[in-house]
C-alpha cells in the first residue's frame, strides 16, 4: 500500500504544472516535501491553520458534515488540500503552465 | 378640668404668640396659610386679646397633695387617733454598710478571731477616738481634707511595705479620716503572734499590682516551596466539537455494551488464543486505514490537477457542439477529446474497449496484441477514467496478452479477460488488481487457441456468477465461479460444416470451427450468436450442445464483432476483415443492408441513442457513423482519427450516457471522440402522436425503415382461383 502511495505521490510530482507537494502530519509537521524548507513550512502552517478553520466552518453549519478537499485558486496558483484526522496533503499547481 | 384645659391652652397660646412675634420663619407662615386648622367642637373660641393674656405659674417645695389629717382606728381606744404628718423625705436608695463600729460586739468577735487582744487595741486606739471629734469636725471642710487623704493614700501603700513596724504609729498620726482603713491595716502585723495570715478583703483594701514582661523580640523566617508546574491550555468550544464529543461517548458506550456482551459469551465458550494477536493486527489495519485514505486523497488530488491541465478538453466536451452542423445537412464531424496511454503497455494493441455499465466514466481497456508474429511479452487490463487521463485507475498486469473484457453488469468491480494463452481469469479489481480472484488452470482447463470474447451471463438460480467464452478451438465454455476455482461446462463445439476428412490411418476426423466473437441475446437468456474465423454465424441455444438452431454465410473472412441492436434485438450487425458490415434481422438468410468500408474493419457497434445510426472502424485509422434514417447506403461521418501510415484501429465502444465514443488503436492508446449533434439527431414524435416517447419513436423509426427493405423471403404465386372454377 505504501508503496503505491508513494509512487502516485511521484506521479503527481511529474504531471504537468505541479511545482510542490508536501504532506503534513497531524501535528502539522511536514514529513514529505518537494519544496526547499521555508517555503515548505510556510505552506505548512499556513494551510493547516487554514484547514482546521476551513472545516470549522463546515463542521459549525452541520455537524454531521465534513470537510473533504479545499482548493484555492489564486492568481499565480491553484493550491489543492486534502485535510484529515491525521495528515494533510497539499499540492501546489501552476494551471496555465 | 377646665383650667388644666385652659392652662394648656394658654401654653399652646403663648407658643403661637412667641412664633408670630417672631416672624422669622417665613416659609412656615406660608404653609400654614392655606391650611385649615381643625379644632375639636369643644374647644373654647378665645378672642386674640385672651390668647395673648399671661398667665402666671408658680412652683413651691410644698406638696399640695400630701394629705394633711390622717387618722388611724384604734380599737383598743374605741376611737381614730390621728397620726404624724409623713415628713417631705422620699427615700430613693438605700444600701446597708459593712463596716462595724468596733466598739460593737460583732467587731469584738472579729478581733478575737483574728487573734487580736480586744483589750489591747482598744487601749492603742484610745488615743484614735479621742481623735474622732476632730475628724468630724474636720468632715465639715471636706476640700481641705479630701486633697489631704488622698494623698495619704497614695503614700500608705508604699509605706506600708517599707516599714510595716512603723505601721502602728502612723495611722495614730495620719488616720484621721481613715478609722475604718486602720482596722483592715492591722491584720498585716500579727503574723509575730502566730495568728493565720489571713488578710480580710473587702473593698477598701484593694491595690492593683502591674508588671511588665519582656517582649519577646519578633522574628520573621520565610521559605518558599516549589511552584506547583503550571501549563497554558487554550482551546475553542465550537458546535461541533461539542457534537463530536457527544458522538464519542455514545460510541464508547456502545463499545461497552459490546465488551460486556463479549465477555458473557467468553465465560460460557472455552478461552480462545485469539485475542493477543487481535490487538496487533488492529494497529496494522489502522495504519493500513490511514495509508488507504492518504492513497485516496492522492488519487483525488491527481484528478484534480488533471482538471487543471485538461480544463480546456473539459470545457470543449462539456460545451462544444460543432456550430458549422447547422449548415451541413446529413453530415456530422467528432471531436478528439483526451487521450489515454499507459506507459507499460505502449506496445501493445488493444483488443477491446468496454464502458463500466456503472459507472459511466470508467471503461476498461485490453491490452493485447494482433500481430501474431510478432507477440508482445505481457498484456494488461486498465480501467481509466474521464476524470483522470493521465493514469489509469485500476491496473491488472498479466503473462499474457488479453484479448477480451467483459464487466459483470450488477458488480461492477467483477471484470473477467480472455488471454492470448487461452486462460480466462476473474479480478475483482474492488479487492485487489495484483492476483486475479480466479483464474483457469493452465494444464489441463483452459482453452486451446486464443480466448476471442468473453461474456458474463445472467446468474445462475444459485445466484452464482458465470461467464461464457470462445476460443479458436471452436468449443464455447461456460465457466462458474464457485467457491475456490472456475468450474468449466464446454456447452458447443463447433465443426465446419463439411463432410469430415479421413485421416491417415483411416479415421475420419471432422475439422473444428474457430470462433471469433459471441454475443448473447439480450432478452432471451438461452440464445446466443457465434462468429467463426470462416465467416459464418452460429445462432445457437444453451439448451441444444449439439446442434446449431440457425447458420448464417455471413461474411468471407473472421467475423471480428456481432452486436445487437439496442431498440430491436430481431436486429444484429456483423463486421468482418473482408471490410464489410452487414446488417441481420433474424431467421434471415439475407442480409438487410451490407456496407463495404474499403478496409478492414475492427469492430461495429449500434449506438445507444438510436436505432438506426452504428459506428465502425477500420484499419486505416478511420471512424465511420451511419445513420440509416439519414442515409441508407452512405456514412454521415468519416473522420481520420489516426494517422494512416503508422496506426491502425481496433476497436470502439459508445458510452451508454454521454454523447462520446471510445476507439483504441494498435499503439496502445484510446482517443475519446465527441459526436457532433448531427450524429445524434433525437426523433421528432409527429404532430398527431405527441405523447410518444423516444424509445416507441425509435422503434417505430426503425421499423419503418426495415419495412423499405426487407423482401419477402420467397416469393409465392398467388393461386389461380378462376381455373379452379372451370374445372
Amino acid at each position: 500500500m505504501s508503496n503505491e502511495v508513494e509512487e502516485t505521490m511521484k506521479r503527481i510530482q511529474s504531471h504537468k504544472g505541479v511545482v510542490g507537494t508536501i504532506v503534513v502530519n497531524s501535528e502539522g509537521i511536514p514529513i514529505k516535501t518537494t519544496l526547499d524548507n521555508t517555503t515548505t513550512v510556510q505552506y505548512a502552517g499556513l494551510i493547516s491553520s487554514l484547514a482546521d478553520k476551513a472545516r470549522s466552518v463546515v463542521r459549525d453549519l452541520d455537524p454531521s458534515n465534513d470537510l473533504t478537499f479545499l482548493r484555492i485558486r489564486s492568481k499565480k496558483h491553484e493550491i489543492m488540500v486534502a485535510p484529515d484526522k491525521e495528515f494533510i496533503l497539499i499540492v501546489v499547481q501552476n494551471p496555465t503552465d | 378640668m377646665s383650667p388644666a384645659k385652659t392652662a394648656r391652652v394658654s401654653v399652646y397660646a403663648a407658643k403661637k404668640g412667641v412664633k408670630s412675634s417672631t416672624d422669622t420663619n417665613d416659609e412656615l407662615e406660608e404653609w400654614r396659610r392655606g391650611k385649615q386648622l381643625l379644632k375639636p367642637k369643644s374647644q373654647l373660641d378665645l378672642s386674640d386679646a385672651e390668647l395673648k393674656e399671661t398667665i402666671g405659674k408658680q412652683l413651691s417645695t410644698l406638696n399640695p397633695q400630701l394629705p394633711d389629717s390622717i387618722v388611724e382606728f384604734n380599737y383598743a381606744a374605741g376611737g381614730f387617733i390621728s397620726l404624724p404628718l409623713p415628713g417631705n423625705t422620699v427615700v430613693v436608695y438605700e444600701l446597708q454598710g459593712t463596716s462595724m463600729h468596733k466598739d460593737s460586739e460583732e467587731a469584738r468577735d472579729q478581733m478575737v478571731e483574728l487573734g487580736i487582744d480586744p483589750s489591747t487595741f482598744e487601749e492603742s486606739s484610745e488615743s484614735s477616738l479621742d481623735t474622732e471629734p476632730k475628724a468630724e469636725a474636720i468632715e465639715v471642710k471636706p476640700e481641705e481634707e479630701g486633697e489631704e487623704a488622698t494623698e495619704a493614700k497614695e503614700e500608705e501603700p508604699e509605706d506600708e511595705q517599707a516599714k510595716p513596724d512603723k505601721a502602728d504609729e502612723e495611722p495614730e498620726a495620719e488616720g484621721d479620716g481613715e478609722g475604718e482603713v486602720e482596722v483592715k491595716v492591722e491584720p498585716a502585723k500579727p503574723p509575730q503572734k502566730g495568728g493565720r495570715p489571713r488578710k480580710l478583703t473587702n473593698q477598701f483594701n484593694f491595690c492593683e499590682r502591674a508588671a511588665l514582661t519582656f517582649n519577646n523580640p519578633t522574628r520573621s523566617q520565610e521559605t518558599q516551596t516549589v511552584p506547583p508546574p503550571m501549563a497554558t491550555f487554550s482551546a475553542n468550544v465550537l458546535q461541533w466539537v461539542i457534537y463530536d464529543a457527544y458522538q464519542k461517548d455514545f460510541e464508547a458506550q456502545q463499545l461497552e455494551k459490546e465488551l460486556e456482551r463479549e465477555r458473557k459469551e467468553r465465560d460460557k465458550a472455552p478461552v480462545s488464543r485469539h485475542q493477543a494477536s487481535k490487538k496487533g493486527q488492529g494497529r496494522a489495519q489502522l495504519s493500513e486505514a490511514v495509508q488507504g485514505r492518504v492513497l485516496d486523497c492522492w488519487k483525488v488530488l491527481e484528478r484534480m490537477i488533471n482538471q487543471n491541465t485538461y480544463d480546456d478538453i473539459a470545457k470543449d466536451y462539456r460545451y462544444w457542439d460543432d456550430p458549422s452542423d447547422e449548415f451541413r445537412d446529413e453530415e456530422g464531424t467528432l471531436l478528439p477529446l483526451w487521450k489515454f496511454t499507459y506507459d507499460r503497455t505502449k506496445k501493445n494493441t488493444i483488443t477491446d474497449l468496454e464502458w463500466n455499465p456503472y459507472y459511466y466514466d470508467l471503461f476498461q481497456v485490453c491490452f493485447g496484441f494482433f500481430e501474431f508474429l510478432k507477440p508482445t511479452a505481457e498484456g494488461a487490463v486498465c480501467m481509466f477514467t474521464l476524470k483522470n487521463p493521465s493514469f489509469p485507475d485500476y491496473i491488472c498486469m498479466t503473462e499474457s496478452g488479453v484479448m477480451c473484457v467483459d464487466t459483470h453488469p450488477r458488480y461492477p468491480y467483477m471484470v473477467v479477460i480472455g488471454l492470448y494463452d487461452g486462460n480466462v481469469e476473474v479480478f475483482n479489481v474492488q479487492a485487489t488488481c495484483k492476483t486475479s480472484a480466479y483464474k483457469s488452470n493452465s494444464v489441463t482447463n483452459k482453452h486451446k487457441g486464443i480466448v476471442w470474447e468473453v461474456k458474463w451471463a445472467p446468474d445462475l438460480p444459485d445466484g452464482e456468477l458465470n461467464f461464457y467464452s470462445v476460443s479458436t478451438d471452436g468449443n464455447i465454455n461456460n465457466w462458474v465461479l464457485m467457491q475456490n476455482e472456475l468450474a468449466v461446462t464446454t456447452i458447443l463445439t463447433l465443426f465446419f460444416a463439411k463432410e469430415s476428412v479421413p485421416g491417415p490411418d483411416g479415421t475420419h476426423l471432422k475439422p473444428k470451427s474457430c470462433a471469433s466473437c459471441i454475443k448473447l441475446h439480450p432478452k432471451k437468456p438461452l440464445i446466443y450468436l457465434v462468429g467463426t474465423e470462416e465467416g459464418q454465424i452460429f445462432k445457437c441455444s444453451t439448451a441444444y450442445s449439439s446442434m446449431c438452431l440457425f447458420t448464417y454465410n455471413a461474411h468471407l473472412l473472421p467475423i471480428a464483432r456481432i452486436d445487437f441492436n439496442k431498440y430491436n434485438t430481431d436486429i444484429f450487425i456483423s463486421c468482418s476483415s473482408d471490410w464489410r458490415i452487414k446488417i441481420w434481422e433474424d431467421n434471415r438468410l439475407e442480409p438487410l443492408f451490407v456496407f463495404d468500408l474499403g478496409d478492414r474493419v475492427g469492430d461495429v457497434k449500434w449506438a445507444p441513442y438510436s436505432s438506426t445510426v452504428f459506428a465502425a472502424v477500420t484499419s486505416e485509422g478511420k471512424v465511420y457513423v451511419f445513420d440509416l434514417n439519414v442515409n441508407k447506403y452512405k456514412p454521415i461521418c468519416i473522420q481520420a482519427v489516426v494517422s494512416r501510415r503508422r496506426n491502425r484501429l481496433t476497436r470502439l465502444s459508445f458510452n451508454p450516457k454521454l454523447p462520446i465514443i471510445i476507439v483504441g488503436d494498435d499503439k496502445g492508446c484510446v482517443t475519446t471522440l465527441k459526436l457532433s449533434p448531427n450524429l445524434r439527431i433525437p426523433c421528432k414524435a409527429p404532430k398527431k402522436q405527441q405523447y410518444l416517447d423516444q424509445w416507441t419513436l425509435q422503434c417505430m423509426k426503425l421499423d419503418k425503415l426495415l419495412s423499405l427493405v426487407r423482401e419477402p423471403v420467397t416469393l409465392t404465386f398467388p393461386q389461380d382461383l378462376a381455373g379452379t372454377d372451370v374445372s
